[in-house]
């Protein structure tokens, strides 16, 4: 029985090949569309993830209890060098530096500017972060000079300075909040694509800032990288309860970004929301079909129940007919989808310099092509096929031999 | 009248049937009482709203009538539910329409095998069965052709074999030579006469065509609903 159903209905779609080539590319529009929307979404993740983590944040920072908040110069990181010591020996820590930061101003012979002073280790801070690669100008660190600072282009052409030009950096130190000055030669002037980074960030040697600030060879901040960045959503790792002792904590990218976490994941809903869109046009396409289908041929019908197929046979009759439209109609969605997608994580999406969630876009987005999206999503197209078949087939069922041939005998 | 029997196929107790489309009721049936007995040869004609289509869609099961009660094989299909319907037609009445309606996306084969497969027979046995009775009613060798391929005649044929393959008690007709020529009309009614003597199942045609009023051994005439003569030869 099954196999002649499946000929019946394989066999009423190809009586009016044309509207059923049209519905089925509507409704495989539909599922590429979805296909294709979802490897964005991903690949607009990945990119926000890496752009905000990838900058200058990392994966995780460990920091004093409460610096987060207050920036305060003297909360620095308690028993850093057992932190240290055991990150190095961390299996799932790729890399990691140290940082401190201070407000101060800097002074050109021409302008004043406010700055955010970072102190970096050069050798490591090249592995967490991208200034290196986005020197425009000079050089990223000379190979000891202490004097060495590197600014951003926006904070470069407010000073109207340039490579070799002298600053002097004022900061007030900790403890005391006495003011401390010190001169530097600009070696390298950077460029990103948040424009706050360039006109407000200034990076130095670690050591010159630990004097500046008064600090000692204490540090405000260990920025982390991961060997994976999924580490990141494992709560349950030892990781984060280790490094959350001693008056400190460990943050990973999504709470120090809170709002970029929020985004990315109403960002979903949104694609929910889409979906539910598409297959509410998709299940309008389909009952419409089903119905002109079903119209054209009530005559039939009215035969089928006469010769003592049962109501909820006529009903399976037509939800075989929506189902093999469903998997005609997934066999062109996926191909489309696959094409279509495959294409532009090839040739990536140009959405650089737009900020999209509070995040400058770098680089091209990729889309990512991923097997859940040629399962789940035909797997929905098909059930909400099926769904939308449901009702002409009540249709059908309920319907009686005599109103069905309407002239009848 | 408590039940019909043994030999009695069709039994109506005042069948009445009114409709009443528009609010305006329109009596199409007005207490028919009539017997029809195992293999029969029976022809209802009438003119044009006698009755002779509601009528036949009642005793089919088709359709349920407004007043009054009919016997199918000695049961009562007017009190039946649409699943014992449709089982009971599967089982007892097999169809023959003006316009053949062969299922069209379907094979001969697959058109005459369709019922069985609904009676839930093997295939062995369903296969068989197309055989012979494609044999019996001169179709040999078309078994995988679409009804399209054939000739009116040859698709009136294929839906007498659709309608006598599961073995019926009855086979309904609605003019089934109307759509032919007179020869092969002429033919079908013979072919339908032989199988009539050899099988033993009851025929009820519902015609205008003076042939088939011709080679009917019985012939009921309705007129406004009613029964106006019901002559046997």
């Amino acid at each position: 029985m099954f196999f002649i159903l499946f000929k019946l209905a394989w066999r009423n779609l190809l009586r009016n090949k044309r509207r059923t080539i049209i519905a089925s590319i509507a409704i495989g529009i539909g599922l590429a569309a979805l296909i294709f929307v979802d490897a964005l979404m991903i690949g607009m993740t990945q990119n926000m993830i890496k752009t905000a983590t990838a900058s200058f944040l990392g994966d995780a920072q460990i920091h004093r209890k409460g610096y987060q908040d207050e920036q305060e110069l003297s909360l620095t990181i308690q028993e850093l060098d057992k932190v240290t010591a055991k990150l190095a020996k961390e299996a799932i820590v790729h890399y990691f530096t140290r940082r401190t930061f201070s407000l101060g101003m800097i002074t050109s012979p021409a302008n004043v500017s406010a700055v955010n002073l970072i102190g970096v280790q050069p050798s490591t801070e090249r592995y967490l972060s991208q200034i290196d690669d986005a020197i425009t100008k000079g050089v990223y660190f000379k190979d000891n000079d202490s004097r060495d600072i590197i600014i951003g282009t926006k904070l470069a052409e407010n000073l109207e300075i340039g490579i070799e030009d002298r600053v002097v950096v004022t900061v007030a130190q900790s403890g005391s909040g006495e003011l401390s000055q010190e001169g530097f030669r600009v070696s390298g002037i950077f460029h990103f694509v948040d424009e706050a980074m360039n006109s407000g960030m200034a990076f130095v040697r670690i050591k010159k800032a630990q004097q500046m600030f008064a600090i000692g060879d204490n540090v405000h901040e260990i920025a982390i990288k991961f060997t994976s960045t999924a580490y990141t959503q494992e709560r349950e790792l030892p990781f984060w309860k280790t490094y959350s002792q001693y008056g400190n904590e460990v943050l990973s990218w999504a709470e120090i970004l809170p709002q970029l976490k929020i985004i990315l994941d109403m960002s979903k809903y949104s694609k929910y929301i889409m979906g539910v869109v598409l297959f509410g046009v998709v299940i309008f396409g389909i009952i419409n079909t089903l119905f002109m289908s079903l119209y054209e041929r009530m005559f039939e019908f009215g035969v089928l129940r006469a010769v003592g197929t049962r109501p909820v046979g006529m009903a399976r009759i037509i939800l075989f007919e929506a189902g093999t439209l469903a998997i005609v109609s997934i066999a062109i969605g996926s191909i489309i989808g696959f094409g279509i997608t495959a294409l532009f994580a090839h040739l990536g999406l140009n959405y650089t310099g737009i900020e999209m969630m509070g995040v400058t876009i770098q680089e091209y987005i990729f889309p990512v092509l991923n097997i859940q999206q040629f399962i789940l999503y035909p797997a929905a197209v098909f059930l909400f096929t099926i769904i939308a078949g449901l009702y002409p087939a009540w249709h059908v069922a309920k319907m009686t031999p005599v109103d069905a041939m309407r002239r009848s005998f | 009248m408590e039940q019909t029997q043994n030999h009695e196929v069709i039994v109506t107790d005042k069948v009445t049937k009114i409709f009443d489309p528009d609010g305006i009721p329109v009596n199409a049936l007005n207490g028919i009482d009539l017997t029809i007995t195992s293999g029969e040869f029976t022809a209802i004609v009438g003119p044009s709203g006698s009755g002779k289509t509601t009528f036949l869609n009642i005793i089919s099961g088709l359709d349920t009538p407004t007043e009054g009660k009919v016997w199918l094989s000695g049961k009562i299909i007017s009190e039946m539910n649409g699943n014992e319907l449709s089982d009971f037609r599967r089982d007892n009445i097999g169809f023959i329409f003006q316009a053949y309606n062969l299922i069209p996306v379907l094979t001969v084969e697959e058109n005459v095998e369709y019922i069985m497969l609904l009676a839930g027979v093997s295939k062995a046995e369903r296969h068989e069965r197309v055989k012979k009775m494609l044999k019996a009613v001169g179709l040999e060798g078309v078994e995988d052709r679409l009804p399209t391929q054939l000739s009116g005649g040859q698709q009136q044929r294929v839906a007498i074999a659709r309608a006598m393959v599961s073995e019926p008690t009855i086979i309904l007709a609605d003019e089934p030579t109307a759509n032919l020529d007179s020869k092969t009309g002429n033919d079908l009614l013979e072919m339908m006469r032989r199988l009539n003597d050899e099988t033993g199942m009851t025929f009820i045609f519902s015609t205008h065509d003076p042939m088939v009023m011709d080679r009917a051994r019985r012939l009921i005439t309705l007129r406004d609903g009613q029964v106006d003569t019901d002559e046997t030869k």
